[in-house]
């Protein structure tokens, strides 16, 4: 089980929405996250063969995907961004019919319906129409579908976007869970999601890779450079606007900041632990810089 | 934690997943279109709408005469060998393949426009069981719509029957063959036409409902009736035009040529259009439009053969949820 990704790029017209991205993957969750417009969109659809490549190829088990797509769509499971539903059909037979395209027999689709259904804790609305579902139960159905060939390779984009924060948790929890024996892509751009769950971090920018590495990899490399510091309102606007600043909270003996910076950026300000968050602003913001 | 069983071995997936492709999508999506209402309302809705049609096309051709012995009339027949075929282009086709494009236009590219169309197209689902599961479900719906044509006319026929004593009871073989050779082909052509170009042209179904309609009404009921000048349409036009305006205008007159009411002044107490219930009733020659018929049913497959092959899965999804 490996997907290969070899200077993949991706054009529309004079645009380049992604270029020369290499990725090699294996069973584990790979985090992708960037800015909206860094392409991580493109590259799932080109992924899930939905895109085709303007340049490099994509292989799945050694095979190029565009000339052997139905062997990565047979062991593929793909939550898009946004999906449409059958407004005909309840959400056990919407996931029987996708089960029935995934080309399940009959007995086994109806096993494995109710299986996802339990997984994502939909069985008690499984037999209302999906008009009737709210945006978290809709999400829940679009995991559920992506589960029920048992994916060897399973790309969710974006997943946890309309999600209250208890929903977002358990969602997290679920892709956690199913990691084991299977490559899962999970694309993102709140980081949170990704520091809960992810072993392996790529981060997008402009339709190029910053960085392939692990979360504890890029938290080690931001450490020392994460500050903390209170201060009144006309120095917090100096400090804001000289440096890169991932909180500020306004509290009744001035503001707290929460600053990003290779030196110390006020005389008062002490090294805090940095976050995810934290490092992919360092690591997103050098490049803007460097841009 | 929660974890999946292994759905099960992937050889014998594989397998599993090449068995019934064709079958799969026909019945699902049939299963879709019968779990909707408006499927079964617009069922209803044409119905009424051909029974509609058929009572007003009830008397196509009206012959009066009068003489000395009194005032004669009569009317061919709508539910006639001969009615039919002078109805059936411009009363009950043109009707049809109004429909038959928004029924067709959309089989494909219905899913492209809800969003589906990625979840459908991440699966393993061959492209050539997708488009002609889509077809010919489209296709036996359009089917379904013709049959129930081929209802309203016999249960109106029979109905004005019962309620006018002159009106001639409709003769079942006569009417089957003359609604099998006009609509089937028709139904075939024009749903394997739309569903085609829609097809293939998702972003455009709208634009290429509406071409079919411009196009059939062109053929079916603005060409005939233009001026030509005294000069009638050539004979391999009338035989190969796909709207059955041809094949009507034809036969009609063949029905009109064997039909002579006898308006001799002397036969006074005759009526001058006995015969005419014998003259309607009677089974027209067919066979010479069977040839373009069927090329025109092989066209409307072929195009869909063609949509099959051309088909991308790769596609740019519109913003729209």
């Amino acid at each position: 089980m490996e997907l290969t990704i070899e200077n993949l790029g991706r054009r529309y017209g004079n645009q380049w929405a992604l270029r020369q991205l290499s990725l090699r993957c294996g069973p584990g969750m790979l985090g992708l996250v960037g800015p909206n417009g860094a392409g991580k969109t493109t590259l799932m659809r080109m992924l899930v063969t939905l895109l085709e490549p303007t340049e490099g190829t994509i292989r799945w088990d050694g095979q190029d995907t565009r000339a052997h797509g139905e062997a990565l769509r047979e062991a593929l499971g793909y939550l898009p961004q946004e999906f449409g539903i059958y407004r005909e059909f309840t959400g056990r037979q919407f996931l029987r019919y996708l089960a029935a395209m995934k080309g399940l027999p009959k007995d086994l689709a109806k096993r494995r319906v109710d299986e996802v259904l339990e997984l994502v804790n939909l069985e008690r609305v499984a037999d209302r129409k999906l008009t009737t579902y709210s945006g978290g139960a809709k999400q829940r159905l679009g995991i559920a579908q992506a589960l029920l060939n048992d994916p060897e390779l399973l790309i969710v984009d974006e997943p946890t976007a309309g999600l209250d924060p208890a929903e977002r948790v358990r969602f997290r929890t679920l892709l956690a869970s199913l990691t084991t024996n299977r490559i899962v892509m999970l694309s993102t751009h709140i980081i949170g999601d990704v520091e809960a769950v992810a072993s392996r971090l790529v981060i997008l920018q402009e339709g190029r890779m910053l960085a392939d590495t692990t979360p504890e990899a890029i938290l080690a490399s931001t450490a020392g450079k994460v500050w903390s510091v209170t201060t009144d309102q006309a120095t917090a606007m100096q400090l804001q606007a000289t440096y890169q600043v991932s909180a500020m909270i306004h509290q009744p003996n001035g503001v707290l900041l929460r600053l990003i910076s290779p030196g110390r950026p006020h005389e008062a300000a002490t090294v805090v632990e940095p976050s995810l968050e934290d490092a992919y602003l360092l690591a997103t913001g050098k490049q803007e810089v460097s841009a | 934690m929660t974890t999946l069983a292994p759905v099960m071995p992937k050889r014998q997936m594989q397998r599993t997943q090449r068995a019934r492709p064709l079958l799969a999508v026909m019945a699902w999506e049939a299963r879709r279109l019968r779990a909707s209402r408006a499927s079964w309302i617009s069922a209803l809705v044409a119905f009424c709408l051909f029974l509609f049609a058929i009572w007003i096309a009830r008397a196509p051709i009206q012959m009066g005469f009068g003489n000395a012995a009194g005032s004669f009339s009569a009317s061919v027949a709508g539910t006639s060998a001969w009615g039919l075929i002078v109805i059936f282009p411009s009363f009950l086709l043109f009707p049809l393949a109004i429909v038959l494009p928004f029924i067709s236009a959309d089989g494909v590219g219905r899913d492209l426009k809800r969003r589906a169309h990625e979840l459908l197209m991440t699966t393993a689902l061959p492209t050539w069981a997708y488009v002609w599961g889509r077809y010919l479900v489209v296709l036996l719906l359009s089917l379904g719509l013709a049959v129930a044509l081929l209802a309203a006319i016999l249960a109106m026929g029979l109905l004005i029957h019962l309620t006018e004593p002159d009106y001639p009871a409709p003769q079942i073989g006569a009417v089957v063959a003359i609604w099998a050779m006009m609509t089937l082909p028709t139904v075939i052509l024009l749903s394997g036409l739309s569903f085609a170009l829609g097809t293939l042209l998702p972003q455009r179904a709208n634009l290429v409902k509406i071409g079919m309609i411009v196009f059939w009404f062109l053929c079916a009921v603005a060409l005939p009736v233009l001026p030509t000048g005294g000069q009638q349409l050539p004979s391999w036009y009338l035989t190969w035009e796909p709207t059955n305006t041809g094949m009507a205008a034809t036969l009609g007159n063949h029905y009109a040529q064997a039909y002579q009411p006898s308006f001799s002044v002397g036969a006074s107490s005759s009526d001058p259009f006995a015969g005419l219930a014998q003259v309607e009733q009677r089974m027209p020659d067919l066979w010479p439009w069977l040839a373009p018929h069927l090329f025109w049913s092989g066209l409307g497959l072929a195009l869909v053969a063609v949509a099959a092959i051309a088909f991308k899965r790769f596609r740019h999804v519109p913003n729209q949820s």
